[in-house]
């Protein structure tokens, strides 16, 4: 059993000018120790929002947050187990890299960095160890002034910035000015000046968005290699779903500061609960059929098997299946015949847009027919995924469709 | 530069050599020379102008100048970073507004501001003159004018709209995410004041000093209102002895002010390459 170490508890945010608008609309959510877990939407859903009432920067409107079983809410960020690394970075420009990252742990009453380097008795045996290293005879070594102790503290925090500037990879830049580092960099200094702080939970609000696809995807694998090798939780930010499908342990999918979907990766691509979830999670066709019988289900004028999915009989369903999962055959084998209306090389594949009926549908597939040819199409009954019909099915099918990009 | 602008200056570049650089590159030459009002005839080459430098009313007008500009400028930094920063937090829609309403004053008539504020300060002034019509009383005010506070205060009310701006443009520049990014890193509200609202701001505090103590150094009407001859700053020195047609006494001060100026707005520029705190 995975231990939950924080909690949103039917958390819901509005602003003052607009209180009947939330901007984060009932949230609940579940967080297990050392997850990574990925808040997914576009931009303007709420995901900065949520992020900052996790962070303590925002009170909830209502509901609760819940951090180890304690409940947080009137508790101010400093006092919080949590860091956050902000969407562009928010790092001092009037101090150096090294400044930066020291900052927090320089602010902190003394005796809180005693309690943070093991307690008073680590401390003072770390003073011991060092005069007798200076050579001074062990029956005369006094007890640590707190002059002495000051200094290993302060000796202490020079080290855990450098331990944490060499393990972002960025040692040796320690006196740079935060105007001299790349876009890159800047990040990484950002992660080291929260991860310094040990903090349980670190919050990551599209640290990779300002980068190119090449850096980007170095950062992706090293972050997640820097989650599993500090053992603490991550709840990280993004509006690129791949960046989520690769990094994430599990992905909640937000949408007008509504949870949409929360579940694995897998889940979510294969399982979308709704169009939203569908059309944003990468590309996928979207159908209107009706469900015959138990395994049977009619759409685009022809019959076909299903497996795993309870409806109504005779009720009408969302039909999903991704692009990749149509099979391209020959003519009279198919199920379904339209015609190509375009036909694009993607690198690996073919992108082909054909017509069924009043239907476009997209596949994917290594043939290459010309525009005006006749496809036909068959699909294996396990990449049919029935959605229920929803109500307001045409606003939030149009939104995921600009979300494409 | 590109041509058609560098065609557009011209203008500007020919009256700044004829207004500008001419007279000073006159004074600098008339340093060095003794004569009698601007007579060419009976001039003289020599060093001894600078023997002025050793006066003791000079030094004192020196002194004076430094002493009630960096006085005027501290007392400006504290008041301008309040006022400033009051402006930052608060939550009006249009604080541009705001800021015009403290500079509005600036665009009244400098000698008319100083004046009325120069009659306040006197004891009998039109405050009592109307009160002990009313009333039928006998109340004066403290005689002020001509005191050390009548001057620093005069220079404080002209010239800290000068350190609002910089310091207001310099604040409303930070991030408030770099605010937040304070508290998350534990850092209390007074932490983060001083060690980075108050550091990130100091690009805008550099600037408004010199904005403000510049003209404080230099300026002659306010010490001459305000100290009503009791309190003489270098500009008076230099008017002084311009009206007494002492041109090469006048010109070697005039140079030595204009030394400061232009060391001056070379650390700005150093500070605030943008030019971005001034507006
Ligand atoms: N201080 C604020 N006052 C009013 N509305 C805000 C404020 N901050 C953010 N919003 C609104 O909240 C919504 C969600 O913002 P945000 O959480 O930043 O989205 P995301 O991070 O998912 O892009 C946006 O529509 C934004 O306009
Ligand atoms: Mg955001």
């Amino acid at each position: 059993m995975k231990k939950v170490i924080i909690e949103l508890k039917n958390v819901s945010l509005s602003y003052d000018d607009e209180p009947d608008v939330p901007i984060v609309d009932n949230i609940s959510l579940q967080i297990y120790e050392n997850e990574f877990i990925t808040l997914l939407g576009p931009s303007g859903c709420g995901k900065t929002t949520t992020l900052r009432i996790i962070a303590g920067f925002q009170k909830p409107t209502q509901g609760q947050v819940i951090i180890d079983g304690k409940i947080f809410n009137d508790i101010p960020p400093y006092a919080r187990p949590i860091n956050t690394v902000f969407q562009r970075y928010a790092l001092f420009p009037h101090l150096n890299v090294l400044g930066n990252v020291k900052i927090g742990l320089k602010n902190r009453p003394t005796s809180y960095l005693i309690d943070f380097f093991g307690g008073r008795d680590k401390i003072e045996e770390l003073i011991k160890q060092d005069k007798i290293n200076k050579g001074v005879a062990e029956d005369k070594i006094k007890k640590a002034s707190y002059f002495e102790i000051n200094k290993k503290v302060n000796q202490l925090i020079d080290e855990a910035a450098y331990n944490a500037l060499k393990l972002v990879k960025l040692d040796g830049f320690e006196n740079r000015k935060i105007e001299q580092m790349s876009g890159g960099q800047q990040q990484r200094v950002a992660i080291a000046r929260a991860i310094i702080n040990r903090p349980k939970i670190l919050l990551l609000d599209e640290p990779l968005a300002a980068l190119d696809l090449k850096l980007r995807q170095n950062m992706q694998y090293e972050l997640k290699e820097m989650q599993r090798a500090l053992g603490i939780t991550f709840i990280f930010v993004t509006h690129d779903q791949e960046e989520a499908m690769t990094m994430s342990d599990r992905i909640v999918v937000m949408n007008n500061g509504i949870i949409q979907q929360l579940g694995t990766p897998e889940d979510i691509y294969n399982e979308p609960v709704n169009g939203f979830v569908a059309n944003f999670i990468g590309e996928t066709n979207i159908m209107r059929g009706k469900y015959l019988y138990e395994n049977h289900i009619s759409f685009l004028g022809a019959e076909f098997d299903c497996l795993g999915y309870k409806f109504e009989d005779g009720e009408d369903v969302d039909v999903v299946i991704r692009p990749e999962d149509w099979d391209v055959v020959p003519l009279e084998n198919a199920k379904l015949i339209g015609e190509v209306t375009s036909c694009i090389f993607k690198g690996v594949h073919y992108e082909i847009c054909a017509m069924f009926g009043e239907q476009e549908i997209m596949i994917h597939a290594y043939e290459t027919p010309k525009v005006g040819d006749k496809i036909g199409l068959k699909v294996d009954p396990y990449e049919i995924h029935l959605m229920k019909v929803a109500r307001e099915e045409p606003v939030s099918d149009q939104e995921g469709q600009d979300n494409l990009e | 530069m590109n041509n058609k602008f560098g065609r557009l200056a011209k203008p500007y570049i020919i009256w700044l050599y004829i207004f500008a650089v001419a007279p000073a590159i006159v004074m600098s030459f008339l340093i060095f020379t003794d004569m009698e009002g601007l007579d060419l005839a009976n001039l003289k080459m020599t060093l001894d102008n600078f023997s002025q430098l050793g006066e003791k009313s000079t030094l004192i007008a020196f002194k004076n100048s430094f002493l009630l500009s960096v006085i005027t400028t501290a007392i400006s930094i504290v008041l301008g970073y309040l006022v400033a920063y009051k402006l930052f937090r608060s939550n009006f829609k249009n604080k541009f507004l705001i800021l015009v309403i403290l500079i509005l004053p600036m665009w009244s008539n400098i000698l008319l501001r100083t004046e009325a504020l120069a009659n306040i300060m006197e004891s009998n002034n039109i405050v009592t003159t109307f009160l002990n019509k009313i009333f039928n009383s006998n109340i004066t005010f403290p005689q002020l004018r001509g005191t050390y506070f009548s001057v620093v205060f005069g220079l404080v009310v002209t010239y800290v709209p000068f350190m609002i701006m910089p310091i207001y443009n310099s604040l409303e520049k930070i991030d408030r995410s770099v605010e937040e990014a304070a508290l998350d890193l534990g850092l209390t509200e007074m932490q983060k004041f001083w060690k980075v609202i108050l550091p990130m701001s100091s690009k805008g505090i550099i600037t408004g000093s010199i904005m403000v103590f510049l003209p404080s150094l230099s300026g002659f009407a306010i010490p001459k209102i305000l100290g009503s001859g009791n309190i003489v700053m270098i500009g008076n020195v230099i008017e002084e002895l311009f009206n007494n047609m002492n041109y090469n006494i006048g010109s070697l001060l005039a140079m030595i002010i204009l030394v400061v100026i232009l060391f001056s707005i070379t650390i700005v520029n150093k500070v605030d390459k943008e030019g971005e705190m001034l507006l």
